[in-house]
C-alpha cells in the first residue's frame, strides 16, 4: 500500500516536472536557400503561447510535455507542425508556399479566390513574363490565355503589339483597359518592365470586368506589380543577353542579273504589244534602254544580253547587291535587373532598377530603357497602412518611318533592285536607285535621325484604414506623367531634306493623367457565409499638351538641334483633355462553400460625350455553384473539383475625340499669311456611351488531382457602337460619330492543363488552350461600305475581305484574268460583258482580263478561325526546360508587300520577287505570273485574290532551358540562388504564308513594317 | 482611436464633397485649338477668319492648290508623268485610268465640297455678325459666293458632262445654304441647273464685291474671270468675252523676263493667285515639286511633239529641254520654279492672258476675225517678239488660238477641259508612254469625265448606280 501511494506521488511529482520545465530550442531556416529566417511565429497548437525566431533565426520556446505540437508559420512559407516527441532541439526548414498566386487573384477593386469568384478570369504569374527578350510584357502573353489574341504587328523594338480579348468589339479602338497596381494606365506598355511585375490578371466577362464600366467594354487587362515581402531581404540580379534576327527569309528577291534581263524582256514586250514595233526593233530598243529602267549595268561588259535577252556567259557580275542583307542586321538584346525585396511585420519594401536594350534587326531602328521600381507601404498604426508605387522610366527609341514612305528602309530593302550599288568605287554613298531615287537606306540610316525619348512617372499612393474589423476605408492617388520628346533630321543633302537644304523638327507632348479613388469595404462572414460589400468614388482625368517647331536650311552635317538651322517653320501648339467621375458599388455573397452571387453596378460621367448624355450605368450578375462541394454528389475520388458559373452584364467603350460630341471651327486653317478658322467638325448632341452586354457561361474542373479543365462559352453584344457614319459631301465632311453600329462575338474557350508527372524530382506539366472567336456585324446603318481591301457590312466580320477573284493567267497572251462574278451584288446588272470569255484554264467560268469588268466577291477574313497555345514545362531537379507553341489557323492576309514585288512591270525600276521570273512569255504559257511590260497597264497587280493569302501558322513562341545550381554548390559562393538559362523565341514557324510573318496587322494586310523578329538569349540570375 | 475614425470620415467625405462640387466642371471641356461653331459668327474677326479657312480649303493641295491644275495638264497631250521615277503619282491619271474610288477622283470631290460648305455658312451667316459694317458684309458674301462658283465650275468640268455636249444630263449636287448631318441628300442636278447656279452666284458676286489689290483673294475681277471661263465653258461668246474683257482691263502683261523667271509669285497681270506660303503648306505637295527637275517629285515631262509645236523664236521654247543628268530622252519642264526653298510658290490661278485668249476665241467665234486676231497678237507678240499679227480667219484662226492656249497657259490647269468644252479628239503621239488617239464620238470619252466618288455613291442614297457617268 506505501508502495503504491509512494508511487502514485512519485508519478505525480514527474509529471509537475515535466508539465513545468521542458525547454525547446532550435533554428528556422529557409528550405530552398538553407538560411536562417527571423521573425517566424511558433506557437504551441491549441493555445496562444508562442514565440517569435530572432534575427538568427532561433528560438527558445517552454513546452508542457512531450505530446505538445509546435506550430511554425510564416508569410509566404508553408507552415509546419512538429511534435516535441521527447526532444529539446528542433530544427526546422520551412518550404516556400508555391500555392499563394492560385489561391487569391487579383480582380476589379481588390482580391479574391478562385473557388469564390464568379466571373472569367485568367491570372498570369510572372513566370512566362520574367526573362522574356521582349520590350514589353504583352506579347509574352500570346497563346498563355484562351479569348486572348495578341499579335505583334512589327519588329520595331520597343512596339506595342495588339491587343484583343473575345473579338473586336467596336469599330474603333478595340484595345482592353490596362490597370496597374489598381489604377487605370494610359501610357505606352513598353515603359513597364516586365520584370517588376508579380502577375497578370485578363478579366474576360462582365461579373470580371464590369466595375470598370465605361472603359471595359473590350476587357480589362489587370497589372500587379511585385511587393516587398516579409522576412529576410532578398536581393536579386540577373543578366540576360541575346541575339536576335528577322523571324524569316521571307520570299526571295532577283538578282542583278534577273532584274536585268527581266527588264529587258518588259522593254521588249512594250516594244512589240503596245508600240506595234518589229521583233528586231523591240530587240534594238531593248537593248537601248534597259539599262536607264534599271538604272545601273551591273556587269563587266557595255552589251551584257544577247538578242533573247539571256547574260551572254563569261560576263562578269560587278554589282549584285543584296538590299536586304544592307537594311538588316543581327540585333543584340540585353537586360539587367536588380532587385531588392525586404519588409517586417510593419514595413515592405520592393525597389527595382532594370535596364534594357535592343539594338534591332533593322538599321536605324533600336530601342533602350531604364526603368526604376520602388513599392512600399507601412503600418503607421494599428488602422492605418500608407503605401506608395514609383516607377519611373527613361526609353529611348529610334524608329525610321514604316509604310509607303520613301525613307522607309524596309519598303527600300524590298524595291531597289539588286543592280544599285550601295557604294559608289570612291567609297562615296551612291543615291541613284530609281526606284526610290535619292533616298538610299544605308546611308541615310547615318544621316537622318527618328529618335523618340519618354520620360515616364507612374506615382500612385495610398492609405488604407481599418475603421472597424468588417469595415475598411481606402483611399488612393495617382498621377501618370510621361513626357514624349521627338527629334526628327533629315540630312541637307538627300532624301526628305534635300529640297530644303534640312529639317529638323522637334516636338513635346506632356501627358498627365491623373486618377483618385475612395473605396469602402464591408466583410462580414460567419461558419457558413461570407458577405462583402464595396462602396466607391472615382474620378480620373487625362491631359495632353504638345508643342512642335521645326527649322530648316542646314550646313553643318550630323548637327541636328533646332539652333543650327537657318529658316524656321511653322511651330505649333496644342491641348487636350478628358475627364471622368464615377460612382462605384459591389456585393459579394457566399454560402456554405457552394453558392456564390454577385453584383455590381457603376455610374460613369465623362466630359467627351454630349450634352444629356454624360452619364452611363453599368451592371454586373454573376453566380458560381460547386457541385463537387454538394452533399447529393457522390463521393468521387477521382473528381476534385466541378464549378459551374455565369455572368451577364453590361460595360461600355468611350474611345472617341475628346471633344466628338460638339460642333467646331478649328484654328490654324491659315492662308496667304492670315490665320484662319474652318469648320472642323459636326455637332452630335446626342453622342453616348457604346454599350457591351455580355453573357457567359463556364465550367471548372480538377479531376485525378492531375487535371484541369475549364470550358467557357460567351456572347459579347454591342450596341450603339461608336462609329463614323459616311455621309454625302454635301454635308461637308466625310463622316459623324454617330451610336449606330451593333456588332456581336461569340465564342468558346477551352483551357486543358495536366499534370503528367509530379512526383519529385521529375514533374512535367502540359498546358492547352483554344478559343473560337465569331465576330459578326449587325448594324452600320448602310448595306455596306467599302474600305480598301474590306467590306463591311451587316452579316459579316469587320475584317471580311472584299475583291476581285484572281484566275490566272491566259496563256495565249500572257494577259491577267479574274473571273467576272456578275452574280456577285459589287454591280447589280448580272449580264456579262463583252470583255469576258471562257476560261481557257478549264474552270467552266467566265473570265475576263478586263479589271475594271470583274466584279468584286466575298474572300474570307483577316480573323482566325481559332487559336491557341500549347505550352510544356518539364522540371528535374534543377534542370527546368519549357516550350510553348502558339496557333492561329484560318486567318488571311493581303501582301501587299509582295504585290510590290510582283508589279509585272508597273513600276519598272522597283525590284521584283524571284517568283516574277515566272512570267508568261511564249514559250512558258502556264503560269500564273502575266506578261511582263515596262509601264503594264494590264493590272495584273492591281488588288484581287492573286495576293490574298492563307496566314495560319503554328509558331514556337518560346523555349527555355534553365539550371538551377545545387544548394550545396551556390551556398559556397555565398548565394542562395543561381541560375543560368536559355531562352529562345519565335525560333521555329510553319506556315505557308509568303513574307516574312505570318503575324502581322489585325486587319490582314501588309505595310513594309520592320519584321517580327526571332531572339535566343542567356541569362544567369543570382539570389543573393 | 474612435475620435480618429471620425476624422478620417470627415476628411473622406470633405474630399467626396470637393470633388462633386466641382465634377460639373470637369465634365464640360472645351478644346484650345478650336471654338463652337455657334460662335463663329458672333464678331468680325472670327467671320473673316472663317473666310480665311474656306481659301485654305480651297488651296489644299488635293483641291485646287495642286491636283486641279497638275491633273488638267496631264491628262491632256502636252505634259506627261514621267514612266520611271515617278513614285507612282497621278500614273493612272495620265493614263486616262481613273476609278471611282481613287483619291485622285475623291479628295477633289470632297474639297470642293468642303469649300461650299464653308462658304454656305459665310453666305447665310454673314449679316448675323453683330459688329460687322455693311460693306465687310458686303465682302464676305461676295467672296464666299466666288468660292462656293469656282468649286461648282471645277466639280461640273470634272463629274459633269461638258455643257454643249449634254446641258440636260446629270450634273452635281447643288448645296447653296448651310446644312447639318440630318439634312436630306441632295441628288444630282443637271448639266444646265448647275452653269444657271454658277452664274447666278457670280453676277451676284461681281455686284456686292470692290477691286482688292491683294490678288490672294477673289475681288470683283476675280468673279468676272470665273464668269468668264463659265460662260466659256457654255459657248456663251458674247458674254464671255464682255466678262474677259472686263476682267482684264487696263492690265499690264507680265514682262517675257517675268514670265521665264519661274511663275512662283503674283505680277502685274495676276487676277487671282493662290496665296501659298511655305509655313503651313505641304512645300512637296506643290506644282514646282512636280514640275521643276530638281528638289521635289520632279516627275512631269512635256510631250516632245507639243515641243516641236513652238517656232525657234518663241522664247517660250526655253521651258523644255532634254537635260542629259536628269532625263536623257524626255524634255524636262522649267515654267515653274521654286522660290529659294522646295516648294515655295504661289500658284497664280487666273491672269490676265488667259482671259485675252477667252476674248480671242469669243471673238473669233463670234465671227470677229480682226479683234480676235489684235487679241491673240498680244500674246503672240510677247513670245515672239518678231511675230507678226494672224490673218487666219475662221475655224483656221480659232485653231490657231486653241493651240495659243496650249502654249501659253500648259501647266496652269487648262488642256483637259479644253478639250472637253470644245469636243475634240485626244491624240498622244510621240514620246508619250501611254498613247491614246479618241475622238468626241468613240466609246472612251467617257474618260474625260470623273466618275461620282465610290464614297459619294456609298453615303447618298439619292446618288446610285444609274445615276453614275457612263464608263463607269
Amino acid at each position: 500500500m506505501r508502495a503504491l501511494i509512494l508511487a502514485v506521488i512519485l508519478s505525480f511529482v514527474l509529471s509537475a516536472f515535466s508539465n513545468a520545465q521542458k525547454t525547446i530550442q532550435g533554428v528556422v531556416t529557409e528550405l530552398s536557400t538553407g538560411l536562417t529566417l527571423p521573425g517566424v511565429n511558433i506557437s504551441i497548437k491549441g493555445t496562444t503561447v508562442g514565440t517569435v525566431t530572432n534575427f538568427d533565426g532561433e528560438y527558445t520556446i517552454e513546452v508542457p510535455d512531450d505530446e505538445t505540437i509546435l506550430l511554425y508559420s510564416f508569410i509566404g512559407m508553408t507552415a509546419v507542425e512538429e511534435a516535441v516527441k521527447g526532444r529539446s532541439n528542433i530544427n526546422v526548414a520551412m518550404a516556400e508556399n508555391s500555392q499563394k498566386i492560385e489561391d487569391v487573384m487579383v480582380v476589379a477593386y481588390g482580391t479574391t479566390t478562385k473557388e469564390a469568384f464568379t466571373g472569367a478570369a485568367e491570372v498570369v504569374d510572372n513566370k512566362i513574363i520574367e526573362d522574356r527578350p521582349v520590350t514589353s510584357f504583352e506579347k509574352s502573353l500570346q497563346g498563355t490565355t484562351a479569348g486572348l489574341q495578341v499579335t505583334a504587328s512589327s519588329g520595331q523594338p520597343g512596339a506595342s503589339a495588339t491587343v484583343r480579348i473575345r473579338g473586336i468589339g467596336s469599330f474603333g479602338g478595340s484595345a482592353p483597359l490596362y490597370i496597374i497596381d489598381g489604377v487605370p494606365m494610359s501610357g505606352a506598355l513598353s515603359d513597364i518592365n516586365p520584370n517588376d511585375i508579380e502577375s497578370l490578371t485578363v478579366l474576360k466577362d462582365a461579373a470580371a470586368s464590369s466595375l470598370y464600366g465605361s472603359r471595359a467594354a473590350n476587357g480589362v487587362i489587370m497589372i500587379t506589380t511585385k511587393k516587398g515581402k516579409k522576412g529576410k531581404t532578398q536581393i536579386s540580379f540577373n543578366a540576360q543577353s541575346g541575339i536576335s534576327t528577322r523571324v524569316s527569309d521571307g520570299y526571295a528577291l532577283m538578282n542583278s542579273t534577273q532584274i536585268y534581263e527581266q527588264t529587258w524582256r518588259g522593254l521588249y514586250n512594250q516594244a512589240i504589244i503596245h508600240d506595234g514595233k518589229t521583233n528586231a526593233e523591240a530587240i534594238d530598243i531593248a537593248h537601248d534602254k534597259v539599262e536607264g529602267i534599271v538604272g545601273f549595268n551591273p556587269f563587266s561588259s557595255d552589251n551584257p544580253l544577247d538578242d533573247s535577252g539571256q547574260l551572254i556567259s563569261g560576263t562578269n557580275v560587278l554589282t549584285n547587291t543584296d538590299w536586304r542583307d544592307q537594311v538588316y542586321k543581327t540585333g543584340i538584346t540585353q537586360n539587367y535587373n536588380l532587385s531588392i525585396s525586404s519588409g517586417n511585420q510593419d514595413t515592405q519594401l520592393f525597389f527595382s532598377f532594370g535596364y534594357f536594350s535592343d539594338s534591332g534587326t533593322t538599321i536605324g531602328a533600336n530601342f533602350e530603357r531604364f526603368t526604376n521600381k520602388i513599392n512600399v507601404s507601412q503600418k503607421v498604426t494599428s488602422f492605418l497602412t500608407a503605401g506608395m508605387s514609383t516607377h519611373l522610366s527613361h526609353s529611348k527609341v529610334n524608329a525610321p518611318p514604316s509604310g509607303s514612305e520613301n525613307a522607309n528602309p524596309v519598303r527600300s530593302a524590298e524595291a531597289i533592285n539588286a543592280a544599285s550599288p550601295v557604294k559608289n568605287a570612291d567609297g562615296t554613298y551612291n543615291w541613284d536607285n530609281l526606284a526610290v531615287f535619292d533616298f538610299n537606306p544605308v546611308a541615310l540610316s547615318h544621316m537622318d535621325k527618328y529618335e523618340y525619348k519618354t520620360n515616364r512617372g507612374l506615382i500612385n499612393a495610398f492609405l488604407d484604414f481599418q475603421i472597424l474589423p468588417s469595415l475598411s476605408f481606402r483611399t488612393t492617388g495617382s498621377i501618370d506623367y510621361s513626357q514624349n520628346k521627338g527629334l526628327n533630321h533629315y540630312n541637307p543633302n538627300h532624301g526628305n531634306g534635300a529640297g530644303v537644304k534640312g529639317r529638323s523638327t522637334q516636338s513635346v507632348a506632356d501627358n498627365t493623367a491623373w486618377n483618385i479613388s475612395n473605396i469602402l469595404r464591408y466583410n462580414k462572414s460567419n461558419e457558413r457565409s461570407n458577405f462583402e460589400a464595396l462602396l466607391g468614388y472615382e474620378a480620373h482625368g487625362e491631359k495632353y499638351e504638345g508643342l512642335s517647331a521645326g527649322v530648316t536650311g542646314f550646313s553643318v552635317p550630323n548637327r541636328h538641334e533646332l539652333m543650327w538651322g537657318s529658316s524656321p517653320e511653322m511651330p505649333s501648339s496644342s491641348s487636350t483633355e478628358w475627364n471622368m467621375i464615377s460612382y462605384l458599388s459591389q456585393v459579394k455573397y457566399s454560402l456554405a462553400g457552394k453558392y456564390y452571387l454577385s453584383a455590381s453596378l457603376r455610374s460613369d460621367g465623362n466630359s467627351r460625350f454630349g450634352e444629356n448624355y454624360k452619364y452611363g450605368v453599368f451592371y454586373s450578375f454573376g453566380g458560381g455553384w460547386r457541385i463537387s462541394e454538394e452533399d447529393w454528389m457522390p463521393e468521387l475520388s477521382w473528381l476534385n473539383n466541378l464549378k459551374l458559373r455565369a455572368s451577364y452584364g453590361t460595360s461600355g467603350n468611350s474611345s472617341i475625340g475628346n471633344y466628338a460630341s460638339l460642333g467646331l471651327y478649328a484654328g490654324g486653317a491659315n492662308y496667304g499669311g492670315y490665320s484662319g478658322l474652318a469648320a472642323a467638325q459636326l455637332a452630335n448632341t446626342e453622342l453616348h456611351w457604346e454599350k457591351i452586354t455580355a453573357f457567359n457561361i463556364g465550367l471548372e474542373s480538377r479531376f485525378f488531382n492531375r487535371v484541369d479543365a475549364s470550358f467557357e462559352y460567351y456572347q459579347r453584344d454591342s450596341d450603339g457602337l461608336l462609329f463614323a457614319k459616311p455621309l454625302s459631301a454635301s454635308k461637308g465632311f466625310g463622316s459623324i460619330t454617330t451610336n449606330l453600329g451593333a456588332m456581336v462575338n461569340t465564342g468558346f474557350e477551352a483551357t486543358l492543363s495536366v499534370d503528367l508527372i509530379k512526383d519529385k524530382p521529375y514533374s512535367n506539366t502540359l498546358g492547352f488552350n483554344i478559343s473560337t472567336n465569331t465576330n459578326e456585324i449587325l448594324n452600320i446603318e448602310s448595306d455596306q461600305i467599302i474600305s480598301g481591301t474590306k467590306l463591311i457590312e451587316p452579316g459579316a466580320d469587320l475584317y471580311q475581305f472584299y475583291m476581285r477573284e484572281w484566275a490566272g493567267v491566259n496563256p495565249e497572251n500572257g494577259m491577267p484574268m479574274w473571273f467576272t462574278n456578275t452574280a456577285s451584288d459589287d454591280v447589280t446588272n448580272n449580264e456579262e460583258l463583252t470583255s469576258a470569255y471562257l476560261d481557257p484554264l478549264g474552270t467552266g467560268r467566265q473570265v475576263t482580263s478586263d479589271y475594271g469588268d470583274a466584279e468584286r466577291i466575298r474572300q474570307g477574313s483577316a480573323l482566325p478561325d481559332f487559336f491557341g497555345g500549347i505550352n510544356n514545362n518539364f522540371a528535374y531537379k534543377g534542370f527546368d526546360f519549357s516550350f510553348y507553341f502558339y496557333f492561329s489557323v484560318g486567318n488571311k492576309v493581303y501582301n501587299y508587300d509582295y504585290a510590290g514585288g510582283m508589279h509585272d512591270g508597273v513600276q519598272p525600276s522597283s525590284n521584283l520577287a524571284a517568283d516574277a521570273a515566272n512570267a508568261w512569255t511564249p514559250n512558258n504559257r502556264y503560269t500564273d505570273v502575266p506578261r511582263y511590260i515596262v509601264n503594264n497597264q494590264d493590272q495584273g497587280n492591281q488588288m484581287s485574290s492573286r495576293f490574298l493569302e492563307d496566314a495560319s501558322y503554328l509558331r514556337l513562341k518560346n523555349i527555355s532551358l534553365s539550371y538551377t545550381l545545387p544548394k550545396t554548390l551556390s551556398t559556397r559562393v555565398k548565394v542562395n540562388n543561381a541560375k543560368v538559362f536559355v531562352s529562345a523565341e519565335n525560333i521555329w514557324t510553319l506556315s505557308k504564308y509568303k513574307g516574312f510573318d505570318p503575324e502581322g496587322a489585325i486587319n490582314g494586310t501588309t505595310n513594309n513594317v520592320i519584321p517580327g523578329v526571332k531572339v535566343i538569349s542567356f541569362g544567369i540570375k543570382l539570389d543573393l | 482611436m474612435r475620435l480618429f475614425h471620425i476624422y478620417i470620415l470627415i476628411a473622406a467625405s470633405f474630399l467626396g464633397v470637393a470633388l462633386s462640387s466641382c465634377s460639373q466642371d470637369l465634365l464640360h471641356l472645351e478644346p484650345t485649338s478650336a471654338i463652337d461653331e455657334s460662335e463663329v459668327f458672333n464678331s468680325i474677326a472670327t467671320a473673316e477668319a472663317a473666310l480665311i479657312g474656306t481659301y485654305d480649303i480651297f488651296s489644299t493641295y488635293s483641291g485646287e492648290g495642286m491636283w486641279g491644275p497638275l491633273m488638267s495638264d496631264v491628262m491632256g497631250e502636252d505634259i506627261m508623268i514621267n514612266s520611271v521615277e515617278n513614285y507612282g503619282w497621278f500614273v493612272t491619271v495620265y493614263q486616262l485610268n481613273v476609278m471611282a474610288n481613287y483619291s485622285y477622283n475623291t479628295n477633289p470631290w470632297w474639297v470642293a465640297y468642303s469649300v461650299i460648305y464653308n462658304a454656305n455658312r459665310i453666305i447665310a451667316f454673314a449679316e448675323d455678325v453683330p459688329d460687322a459694317t455693311p460693306d465687310q458684309i458686303k465682302n464676305l458674301q461676295g467672296q464666299g459666293k466666288v468660292l462656293r462658283a469656282y468649286s461648282m465650275l471645277k466639280l461640273i468640268e470634272m463629274y459633269g458632262q461638258a455643257y454643249n455636249r449634254d446641258a440636260d444630263s446629270e450634273g452635281i449636287m447643288i448645296v447653296t445654304s448651310p446644312v447639318d448631318a440630318n439634312s436630306p441628300d441632295f441628288d444630282r442636278s443637271s448639266v444646265r441647273a448647275t452653269y444657271e447656279q454658277i452664274v447666278v452666284d457670280l453676277l451676284s458676286a461681281i455686284d456686292l464685291l470692290e477691286e482688292n489689290t491683294d490678288k490672294g483673294f477673289f475681288d470683283v475681277r476675280g468673279a468676272k474671270a470665273v464668269l468668264a471661263r463659265a460662260y466659256l465653258d457654255m459657248n456663251e461668246w458674247e458674254k464671255a468675252r464682255d466678262m474677259s474683257k472686263e476682267a482684264h482691263e487696263d492690265m499690264e502683261l507680265m514682262s517675257l523676263n517675268e514670265m521665264l523667271s519661274g511663275f512662283y509669285y503674283r505680277n502685274s497681270e495676276t487676277i487671282f493667285t493662290i496665296a501659298y506660303t511655305r509655313e503651313d503648306n505641304n512645300i512637296y505637295m506643290s506644282i514646282p515639286s512636280f514640275y521643276w527637275p530638281e528638289y521635289g517629285y520632279s516627275s512631269i515631262r512635256a510631250n516632245d511633239e507639243f515641243v516641236n509645236l513652238f517656232e525657234s523664236t518663241d522664247a517660250r521654247k526655253n521651258f523644255f529641254q532634254v537635260y542629259e543628268p536628269i532625263d536623257a530622252d524626255r524634255n524636262i519642264v522649267l515654267k515653274f520654279a521654286h522660290n529659294g526653298q522646295v516648294g515655295n510658290a504661289e500658284r497664280i490661278a487666273i491672269r490676265a492672258s488667259e482671259m485675252i485668249l477667252i476674248e480671242a476665241e469669243c471673238e473669233a467665234e463670234l465671227g470677229n476675225d480682226d479683234e480676235a486676231q489684235d487679241a491673240l497678237f498680244r500674246i503672240q507678240q510677247r513670245a515672239m517678239p518678231s511675230a507678226s499679227k494672224s490673218t487666219k480667219t475662221g475655224a483656221e484662226l480659232i485653231d490657231e488660238i486653241l493651240l495659243e492656249r496650249r502654249k501659253e497657259l500648259f501647266g496652269e490647269g487648262f488642256r483637259w477641259n479644253d478639250i472637253k468644252r470644245r469636243n475634240l479628239p485626244i491624240k498622244r503621239l510621240g514620246d508619250h508612254w501611254s498613247k491614246f488617239d479618241f475622238t468626241a464620238s468613240d466609246d472612251d470619252y467617257y474618260r474625260l469625265t470623273f466618275p461620282i466618288p465610290q464614297s459619294e455613291m456609298d453615303a447618298n442614297p439619292l446618288i446610285n448606280d444609274e445615276n453614275q457617268n457612263p464608263g463607269y
